[in-house]
This record gives C-alpha cells, sequence and structure tokens, in this order.
C-alpha cells in the first residue's frame, strides 16, 4: 500500500461563520498525483491551501479536525509555517514570477534559506529549472527579466522556483487554466514527470486533464467530498450517481 | 425534464439506431426462419434483398460513436454505452449475415422438407425466435433480467443444435444419397448455433453498460 504523505480527518472550516468544508477526511498517498475535481464554489481550492496554512492569511478562517503529512499536524502550536510552505509549495492559476531575472526568481528561495555561495546556488538553479523543464530554453539568458517569458514560461519558471527549494509536496491551483493548448500540454508533461520525486495535487477544472494526468481523483460538492478513488474508477465506473453526473457535465 | 444538451442527443440518436437495428435484424432471423420451416423461397429472396437496410444502418452506427468520441470525451456509463453499442452493431450485422446465409440455404431444400422435420429443426427455429425475441427487448430496455434468460435459451439451443448436427452426421454415414444435402442443413444448424453465441455477447454488453463489470468468459449458469 503507498505512504499515505498527507492525512486529513474530519477537517472543517469556517470563513467567519461560512462553513465552507465540512468532514473532509482523506488520505493522499506519496509520488502520485492526485486531482481534486468539482463546480465552482465546492471548496477543493480552499481545502488545497489548508494543506501549507495558506487560509492562515484569510482573516476569519477557522479550522477543526485533523491534516497531517507525514504523520505531523501541520496546525499544530509548534510548526513553523515557513518551513512548511517550503515542504509544500504551490503554484497558483495565474503565473507571478517576481520583477526580477530569471535567475533571481530560482535563486530567491534558497538565498534566503541561506544559502550564499555562488556555485551551490548556480547549481541549484540549473537543477530547478531542468526539473521544470525549462532549461534548454532559458540557458543562455538566465540574467534576462523573468515579465519577458511568455505565460507557459513564466509558470514553468514559478514551478522551477517552487522547486529549488526542495519540496516533498507541491499543490497547483489550476496550473495550466490560463494557458494556450501547446502551453497546457507541456504543463502536464511536466506534471508526470514531477511524480517521481514529488507528491502532486492539482485542482482543476478541466475534467479531462484530471483524466489524462491524475492517478487519483477526489470529487468535491458543496464543501463535502463525495468520491475519492483511482482515477480510472471516477471516470469508468464511479460509485456515486452525483459524482457520474458531474464528471459527464450533467450539472456543474 | 428531457435534456437539450447536444450531447444527450447524440446519445438519444444512437440509442434509437442501435434499437432499430435490432428490430430489423430481429424479423431477417424470424423471416428467415419462417422461410426455413414453410419453404418460402419468396420470403427468403426478401430476407437477401434486404440485408442491404441493415448493413447501412451499420455503417451509420459506426460512424455516430466515432463523432461522439471524438467530440463529446464520453465517460463513465455514457462511454460503456458507446463501446457496447459498437460491439451491439458488430454482433448485430453478423447475425443479419447469418440470417442472409440460412435464406440463401433454403432452395436446395425443396426435396427434402421432410427430412428437414425428422431432424427437429423446426425446434431450433422456435427457441431462436424467442431467444433473439428476448435479446431484442434487453437492448430496448437494458433490464438485466433478460440476460438469465438469454444465457438459458441459449445454453439449451445450442445443446439442441449439437444433437441435430449428431443426427445429421448420422443421416450422411448411413445414406450417401442426401451427404449434400444434409450439408447444408449442418451448415443452417451451425449458423443458428452462431446466433445464440452473439446472443450471449450482446447480454455481456449491455451487463457491462448497465453494471459496468466486464463479464466475457465469466461463468454465467450454474
Amino acid at each position: 500500500m503507498a505512504f499515505e504523505k498527507i492525512h486529513t480527518e474530519k477537517m472543517v472550516l469556517h470563513y467567519g461563520s461560512k462553513m465552507a468544508l465540512n468532514d473532509i477526511t482523506i488520505s493522499i498517498p506519496e509520488k502520485k498525483v492526485t486531482a481534486f475535481i468539482g463546480p465552482s464554489g465546492c471548496g477543493k481550492s480552499t481545502f488545497l491551501r489548508s494543506l501549507n496554512r495558506m487560509n492562515d492569511l484569510i482573516e476569519g478562517v477557522t479550522i477543526e479536525g485533523k491534516i497531517l503529512i507525514d504523520n505531523i499536524n501541520i496546525y499544530d502550536k509548534n510548526i513553523d509555517v515557513v518551513t512548511l510552505r517550503k515542504k509544500v509549495g504551490m503554484v497558483f492559476q495565474k503565473s507571478n514570477p517576481f520583477a526580477k531575472s530569471i535567475y533571481e526568481n530560482v535563486a530567491y528561495g534558497p538565498r534566503i534559506n541561506g544559502v550564499n555561495d555562488k556555485k551551490q546556488l548556480d547549481e541549484i538553479v540549473e537543477n530547478a529549472l531542468q526539473n521544470a523543464a525549462i532549461w534548454e530554453e532559458v540557458k543562455d539568458r538566465l540574467g534576462d527579466s523573468a515579465m519577458g517569458l511568455s505565460g507557459g514560461q513564466q509558470q514553468r519558471l514559478c514551478i522551477a522556483r517552487t522547486l529549488a527549494v526542495n519540496p516533498e509536496i507541491v499543490l497547483m491551483d489550476e496550473p495550466a487554466s490560463a494557458l494556450d493548448p501547446l502551453s497546457t500540454s507541456k504543463i502536464e508533461e511536466l506534471i508526470v514527470e514531477l511524480k517521481e520525486k514529488y507528491t502532486i495535487v492539482i485542482v482543476t477544472h478541466n475534467m479531462q486533464q484530471a483524466a489524462r494526468i491524475s492517478d487519483l481523483t477526489a470529487f468535491f460538492y458543496l464543501g463535502q467530498l463525495i468520491e475519492f478513488d483511482k482515477t480510472k474508477k471516477i471516470f469508468t465506473n464511479p460509485e456515486k450517481k452525483q459524482t457520474e453526473d458531474y464528471i459527464t457535465g450533467r450539472f456543474g | 425534464m428531457e435534456s437539450n444538451r447536444i450531447f444527450d442527443l447524440e446519445l438519444k440518436k444512437l440509442s434509437e439506431k442501435v434499437v432499430k437495428m435490432c428490430s430489423q435484424v430481429n424479423k431477417q432471423v424470424n423471416d428467415a426462419l419462417i422461410a426455413l420451416n414453410q419453404y418460402d423461397i419468396e420470403l427468403a429472396k426478401k430476407v437477401i434483398n434486404n440485408d442491404h437496410e441493415i448493413n447501412s444502418l451499420d455503417v451509420k452506427i459506426d460512424k455516430l460513436c466515432q463523432n461522439i468520441f471524438a467530440l463529446q470525451h464520453p465517460v463513465a456509463r455514457d462511454l460503456r454505452y458507446i463501446l457496447s453499442a459498437l460491439k451491439i452493431n458488430n454482433d448485430l450485422e453478423r447475425v443479419g449475415d447469418h440470417a442472409v446465409n440460412i435464406a440463401k440455404r433454403i432452395a436446395p431444400l425443396e426435396d427434402y422438407r421432410q427430412l428437414v422435420s425428422d431432424l427437429g429443426v423446426d425446434k431450433v427455429t422456435k427457441e431462436t425466435s424467442i431467444l433473439f425475441a428476448d435479446v431484442l427487448s434487453l437492448v430496448e430496455t437494458h433490464d438485466l433480467n433478460f440476460c438469465k434468460k438469454i444465457y438459458q435459451r441459449s445454453a439449451t439451443l445450442k445443446e439442441d443444435c449439437k444433437s441435430i448436427a449428431e443426427q445429421i452426421l448420422n443421416e450422411m454415414m448411413n445414406k450417401s444419397e442426401v451427404v449434400v444435402v444434409a450439408s447444408n442443413i449442418l451448415i443452417i444448424v451451425n449458423l443458428i448455433e452462431r446466433i445464440a453465441g452473439y446472443s450471449n455477447n450482446m447480454a455481456e454488453s449491455i451487463t457491462f453498460v448497465v453494471e459496468g463489470e466486464i463479464v466475457k468468459h465469466k461463468k454465467k449458469l450454474g
């Protein structure tokens, strides 16, 4: 049985008095791609952000239940969120490179973590850009501004930036939804490669994308986890009628 | 409320065509078997001439399935239905061909109608009609209660065909003058047995649609 990298138990989240997530219990295995699908407002992005405590930045959010990563509750008082967010990196829908050079974008994370040796930084930057499948496109212009890259390249740069601090888990919130089909295809190929080394959790509205690249799929609806299973099962013979109605486009 | 989604309309169109195909093949089979039992050459010719309608519908169903796959990205039950529609379409086309082949073999039996009757061929033709009526009901309704009946009738039919085949071989060994016509009857009986096989296939396909389980190659009875 695959190791449970992430495990939540009866997790409940409120935005003020409004319940956004209700009784979420799920085990996400390591080094697989797990996709979260569901209609807008179902809570999938909220749940994703809970996995590295990005919801701490939103006023009025309260969480009950457990969220364990490697069997440690990440909401324990003694958890350092900065260290947590190194371990559990995040890539967003809209790429957000810093207004710096390509090199500096990737080196930024290691630098603030105390890496100052130039040779070491060069190696980290190259490895990260290689792992993000963008090295060949940028290796001769690392000093150029990241803002001059295309949308797809910027997104891969953001992935490289996340990888540069050696995460174990990479969360992706609709990473390709703002990209053209060719760039989307490159991101999808990259995600399938990345799962060799990292645990990937991806939120997507594109069900064909979830079907193409994920090993497991979780279907959320109105803040609840309706069904979670191997992607093949979800897309060929789901257990719940709600799941079938959603993936066949009959609602949502 | 009926859906007006393009996908649902396409699925409805496909379903109607598959049911139509099954209904037309059912008629072909029944007409071929009536022609055999009653030595009705005109009816046999009608079966042969109507085959082009079956073939035309076969092509339309294949094209419709191809379009749905390409344009609609079906999943789950929809996907299973379309995959099964392709298989059922193929099986029905083959059954249609068998009905035509039976019809083509009736004319040489003119002087041997008593032999055909003595061999008990009318028993298996009646069983085939009832079996295929169940297949049509199953394809129309997707009611899996028909599956068990189909498996049971098919098993009985195959046994009866085997028994007739043995009798035919005995006739051939004992009376050399009937070898040619007996061979013809043997082929007809084999074609009827094949129709039983395709009936089983279609029951398996509908089970796959409804339950999501692949049951082919699994024991069905006992």
